[in-house]
Order: C-alpha cells, then structure tokens, then sequence
C-alpha cells in the first residue's frame, strides 16, 4: 500500500505563469529507496518541498495515508511523518550534534527520559560518535553535518524520509555512507526514502526512479525506471 | 518546556545580541529606579504628610474677588471693599455646626494705647507715630473691620483674646512658653493677661502687676488688665522685617481670653461716641476696633474640601472664601519635592520612549538576523506560535534579568541621587523666594493669599518661611519593582509584538530557499 500518493499534482510559481511541475501520478511505499532524478529547473525540490507540505500544490493533491497533505496539521505532519535532510542541513548554529537531533524530537512530541541516550544511538548509526555528539554543528565539516541532518531527520522515527540531494557536498567515500545509510533505512527499517538526486550513483541504489523532466520540453507524463 | 530550554541555550549561547539588549534594559532600569523612587517617595511623604498635618481653616473676605467684580462693573473699589465685613462670631460659629468640622475656635484681636506707666518695646526702625495717626484711621475701616488693611495695625499693642487653648499654636509647638505666672484661664472674661519678657523687664514688671491699656480712639477710656504670666518668644528672629507699629512688634503682643477682650472691647462700645463723616458719610465711632479670626478644625484633607462645599450649601456668600494656611504651608514645602517628581514622571516617560523605540528596532533588527533560525525551525515542524513564544521568551528573561540588575543599581544609588536633586530643586526655590520676597511679595502675606497672619503668638507679621521638604526615603520599595516589571513587562510586549509580527508573516520555504 502507497504511503504517499500524488494525483495530479501540479506546482506553478508566479501565480500560475511559471509551471514547474504538471499531473504528476507517483506513489511511494514503505520499504523502497525512492530516487527523483532531473535536470536542473525539473521540479526535484520543489517536489520535495510539496512532499514535506513545506509548499501547497496549485494543482491535484498529495495523499498521506488517503488524507489529503494540504487539509492536514502540516507542522504536525512534519514533524511526527516526514523527516526531511536539507540540501543545506539546515541545522541550528547555536546547538551541538545531538542537541539538534534532540530539539527535533521536543517539537515532534517525543516522551520519555532515554531520548538523549536515543539521539546518541541515532548520531552513531551515521558515525557521529564521542566529542563529535557534542560539538557545536558549525564546527562539523559538511559530511558531518549531512550525517547530523540525517539523524535529525530520524530523530521522531518517521514513515517518510525526504532528502534534497543528500550526497551534493560529500565526498566519494562520505556518498557511499550515505547511500548506505539511506539504503539501510529503506530496507532494514521499511522506511519510505525518497531522494532528491543528480547524482547516478544514489539513483542507481534506488528501487524505484522517477525522472522528472522540464515542463517545456517534456509536455508529457515522466517516465518510471 | 522545550521552549524555555531552547530559549535559555539561545541566550547563553549568543551572548552578543542579549548583552546589548541587557545594557539597553538595565540603563532604562536604573534610570526608572531612581525616578519612579522619587516619584514613589514623593507621593508617600505628601500622603503621611497630609495624614499628620492638623487642618485649620478660616474663612475670610475674598476680596480679589470683591475687587475684580468691582472692576468689571466699573464700580467704586475703594466703597466695594468697604462693605466687605468680616464674619461675626456667631455668623462663623454657624459655619462650625457644618458636619465636616471636628473642633471650632476663634480669636480676637483689637489694638490698645499704653497707659499710664506703661511703655511699649519700640524695636522699629521708624518713629513709631502710629499713635498719632490712629484718629484719621477708623473712619476709613469698616466699623468692626479687619485691621490689617492699609500699613497695618495701629496702637502701642496688640491684645489677643483666644477661645481656645489649641488656637495658641505658637505655645502649643514650643515656639512660645511660659516664664513666669501661669496662662490665664480660658473660658474667665476676667481681665487677666499674659505679656513678653521684654516688656516686662521694660517696665518692671512681674506676675500679680496690673498694667493700664487706653483706647487709641479715645484716650481717657482706660482698661486695666491683671498679668498671670510671662511669657517668653523662641520662634524665628523678626529682626529686619519692616514694623510700621508699635502693636506689630512680637514684644508688644499681649494675650488674654476671648471672653475678656470682648467684655472689654463690650465696655468700650457702651461709652463709644459716634460722628459722620460730612465728605465720606461714614460714620465714624471711638470704640474699640476688633476683628475675629474662626478658625475650623478637621480632621483631614477630604473633611477640608467637604467643609468648602458645605458652607456654600449653609449660604456663605461667594464673597468669602474658605482658606487653609496648613494646607497652603503643607503644599508649598512639598514644592520642590512635587517639581522633582514631575520631572521625574517625565524622564520616566522620555527614557520609556528613547529606551523602548530602541529596543524594538533593536529586536526588529534580532529578529530579521534570525530569520534562518526561524525557518528552520518552522520546516522541522515546530509551529509559529511556540517559535514566537520561544522568541518572547529570550526576550523576557533578558528583559527580566536586566531588569532585575538594573533596579538593585538604581535602588542603591536613588536615595543620594533623589536627595542630591532635591537639595538642588530646594536651592533653587529658596533663591525664588527670596528673590520675591526681596520684593515684598511673600514677606509678611503670600500674594494673593488673604488669610489672616498667624496670630497664635508673637511673630505674626514674619514673613513666611517655607519650611522645605528637603529630604526623602527614596529607596525602590516593592511599588518601584512592581511599576518596573510593569514596565518590563510592557517593554518586552512591545517588542515581541513586533517580533511576532515578523515571525508570523515568515514562510520556511522563502527563508530557506533564499539561503539555498
């Protein structure tokens, strides 16, 4: 059964003279590492940021368990369903590792006294480990942040994993953690990973690739690999 | 709860933005510290003030008012005032039987020639030829009238008939006591007196003498009055102050009990002889000239306001006016105090201003620095309102412990500030009043003020010397930390209204894209 379902969906910035995104008909499950490849301009995060209900569909819907995203509590749906990694990490500066991770899990609403013993366990499922847990995010180099993001994005245990081209900034080595991490995810843990990517590396780790072509010179349904 | 420990680390760890909005609070603090102390001291020293002061109050001729009717009809001033009458005994005892009125008494006062074998203390700086003037003067006073009018009082002395003990104010405050003798009985028309040191050793003499006092309108009418006692004047030196009169020398003053002055002053109306005047048509009479002064005593401030309401529904015409010298003393003390609690209402309301237009600009300014901080928040789920109340929260406690700096600096330092200040503001009006009084303005009467002079004891025609409040408690007590609180609280409201307004109107996905 399909996690996420997209009907349609269409995305058009500038009040409609823009069209970015058009009829889109996805539909991602649980279990699967999902890929959303495409040149520059597709749409890839844009459709991440419709996914993540960090945007509202122009047209068509986006359907989380058969409720529509854009009639929902959509803070509450991010951050109790869908877990996001920023291209840019977007952590907090002025907190450590595992207090971001930490934070996260206060805004989903997560109880009990072991949650800091749990953001550990999370940052050191990505090798965040020791005095790094505890260092300031800023002084993270950027594949240590990517893997502080991830863990952040895991904190509240999510069904969905959003990421926006989670292994952009990383190198060779650092990508195939990450991949595995994602990998891992998807198929240890029967989690929904859908990846914003450029890279052929994740999207040939991927089950399922969705390509996202320009609106211009597509005019037609994207393909599915 | 996560709010609060997201807020405490957000403050802990960027120092830099909370230390400038600490220094910003903590100057408004101790600034409003010192003001509202003054402020706060101000209106408790005029509270227990008014609370302690014995209101009197006496009802006199408005003659401002006489004077400016008669200037708008065009009449004639001089026969306007004329016909404004002081009170009659029984006319002010009728005004006491007013509800607001705890005690009544009154004094009367008439001016006497020395008899034989008496001399008056002559401390004038003039020939004292009062005496020589006294005929041409009753046709010009209203029989009865007030003899303050014109230079003054006439005669050799002064004689003082009081109703009540309490009117003596002069023995009752310590500035007067008894030497010798004792003070005559109050309620008995028997011709007993009481006289200064200095005219008893002028004349020689002592308690059991009788001393002989003459109608100054009629010299051969005699009255001979017993000393009981001797008394002695501790009060303000009078020296330097213009005498025009013997009467007006504190030595010369010479009192007695109402009841006796009146059955002599009754005497002195059985044999008086009365002519008209052919120029004027006023007649003129040789008795003795008297005036009363009631004076009505409450037991506050309001009972003193009501009384005035009263006596107007009780048909005191408008050309009288209730007066409480207490009451004008008491306020005219508190005046520097009352000037540096209004400058300090203002300094209060110019820092709030400067100080709160700074510190929204500068949590304006915070917030839009923040913007990314609050974008990302948002997009991990975190609704806008725990964000602002996450944002409202740094705010206050900053506020909050400035705040709390701030009112301990100001609450040690507001004592000397506030005394130091109105030792300036006390200078200042004391450099006024001298300047005016240099003029004659506040020497003897206050202008404008009809009331009639302290006649308690020796000394009435001193000038008035403002007894200045001078000193002030103003140390912050819980009223000071409430209002700053207050004003911590309004601060801090202000500018996280305008950091909502902010946070509210933020999208995550515009915040974070425009960083991307």
């Amino acid at each position: 059964m399909s996690i996420l379902k997209l009907e349609n969906l269409g995305y058009s910035y500038d009040s409609g003279k823009t069209p970015v995104l058009e009829n889109l008909n996805y539909e991602f499950e649980n279990g699967k590492l999902y890929a959303v490849t495409g040149r520059s301009g597709a749409g890839k995060t844009t459709l991440l940021s419709l996914l993540s209900g960090l945007a509202t569909a122009t047209s068509g819907r986006i359907m989380y368990l058969d409720c529509d995203v854009s009639k929902i509590d959509r803070y509450r749906y991010r951050s109790r369903s869908v877990g996001v990694v920023f291209q840019n990490f977007n952590l907090l500066p002025h907190l450590n590792a595992v207090e971001n991770v930490l934070l996260s899990m206060d805004i989903a609403g997560v109880k009990g006294g072991m949650k800091k013993a749990k953001a550990l366990e999370l940052l050191a499922k990505v090798d965040i480990t020791g005095p790094l847990a505890k260092r300031r995010v800023l002084k993270l180099s950027g594949g240590e942040q990517q893997r502080v993001a991830i863990a952040r994005a895991l904190s509240f245990d999510p069904q969905i994993l959003l990421a926006d081209e989670p292994t952009g900034n990383l190198d060779l080595d650092t990508q195939d953690q990450v991949i595995s991490i994602f990998s891992n995810l998807a198929h240890a843990e029967n989690k929904c990973v859908i990846i914003v990517t450029h890279s052929p590396q994740v999207a040939q780790s991927a089950d399922v690739v969705y390509q996202l072509k320009t609106i211009r010179s597509a005019g037609k349904q994207p393909a599915k690999t | 709860m996560y709010v609060f420990k997201n807020a405490w680390k957000s403050i802990t760890r960027s120092p830099g933005r909370n230390i400038i909005i600490g220094v910003i609070v903590m100057a408004i603090a101790v600034s409003g510290s010192i003001a509202l102390s003054i402020r706060r001291a101000a209106s408790k020293a005029e509270q227990e003030g008014l609370e302690a002061l014995n209101i009197t109050a006496q009802i006199t001729v408005d003659r401002q008012k006489m004077m400016q009717a008669a200037r708008e009809q065009g009449g004639d001033m001089r026969e306007a005032l004329q016909g404004a009458q002081e009170l009659s005994i029984e006319q002010l005892q009728t005004y006491a039987e007013a509800e607001s009125v705890e005690d009544f008494y009154y004094s009367v006062n008439s001016s006497f020639d020395a008899g034989t074998g008496l001399s008056p203390v002559d401390t004038s700086s003039e020939e004292d030829d009062s005496s020589d003037t006294q005929p041409d003067m009753p046709g010009s006073m209203p029989p009865g009238g007030d003899m303050r009018g014109g230079m003054g009082e006439q005669g050799d002395f002064r004689v003082t008939g009081f109703s009540s003990y309490d009117d003596m104010t002069d023995f009752a405050n310590s500035t007067a006591e008894i030497t010798g003798g004792e003070v005559f009985d109050i309620d008995s028309a028997d011709a007993d007196c009481i006289v200064s040191e200095e005219l008893a050793q002028l004349n020689g003499l002592e308690v059991g003498d009788t001393i002989e006092l003459a109608n100054p309108n009629a010299s051969d009418e005699t009255y001979t009055f017993t000393i009981c006692g001797i008394y002695s004047y501790t009060g303000s030196d009078t020296s330097g102050q213009m005498i025009f009169s013997a009467s007006q020398d504190p030595a010369n003053r010479i009192y007695t009990s109402s009841a006796a002055l009146l059955a002599v002053i009754g005497q002195s109306e059985s044999v008086a002889q009365t002519s008209t005047d052919e120029e004027t048509g006023l007649t003129k009479t040789t008795a003795l000239r008297k005036s009363v002064s009631g004076t009505y005593v409450f037991a506050d401030a309001a009972s003193y306001e009501t009384f005035q309401t009263q006596v107007t529904a009780m048909g005191l015409p408008d050309t009288y006016r209730v007066t409480s010298s207490d009451l004008t003393q008491y306020e005219d003390s508190l005046a520097p105090l009352k000037k540096l609690s209004m400058f300090a209402s203002y300094f209060v309301l110019i820092v709030l201003l400067i100080g709160g237009t700074i510190l929204v600009a500068f949590n304006i300014y915070n917030i839009r620095e923040r913007k990314y901080e609050v974008g990302v928040l948002t997009a991990v789920g975190m609704k806008k309102r725990k964000v602002a109340l996450q944002f409202v929260s740094e705010i206050f406690l900053v506020t909050l412990a400035s705040i709390i700096i701030g009112t301990a600096a100001g609450a040690a330092s507001s004592v000397p500030v506030a005394n130091k200040l109105l030792a300036a503001q006390v200078t200042s009006a004391q450099e006024d009043t001298s300047n005016t009084g240099d003029f004659g303005g506040r020497l003897g009467m206050p202008a404008g003020d009809q009331s009639p002079p302290d006649q308690g004891g020796p000394g009435g025609f001193r000038g008035r010397v403002v007894d200045y409040v001078s000193s002030v408690n103003a140390s912050a007590d819980m009223v000071v930390v409430a209002e700053l609180m207050g004003i911590g609280v309004l601060l801090t409201i202000l500018s996280s209204l305008a950091a909502l307004v902010f946070i509210l109107r933020y999208e995550p996905l515009k915040i974070l894209s425009n960083r991307t």
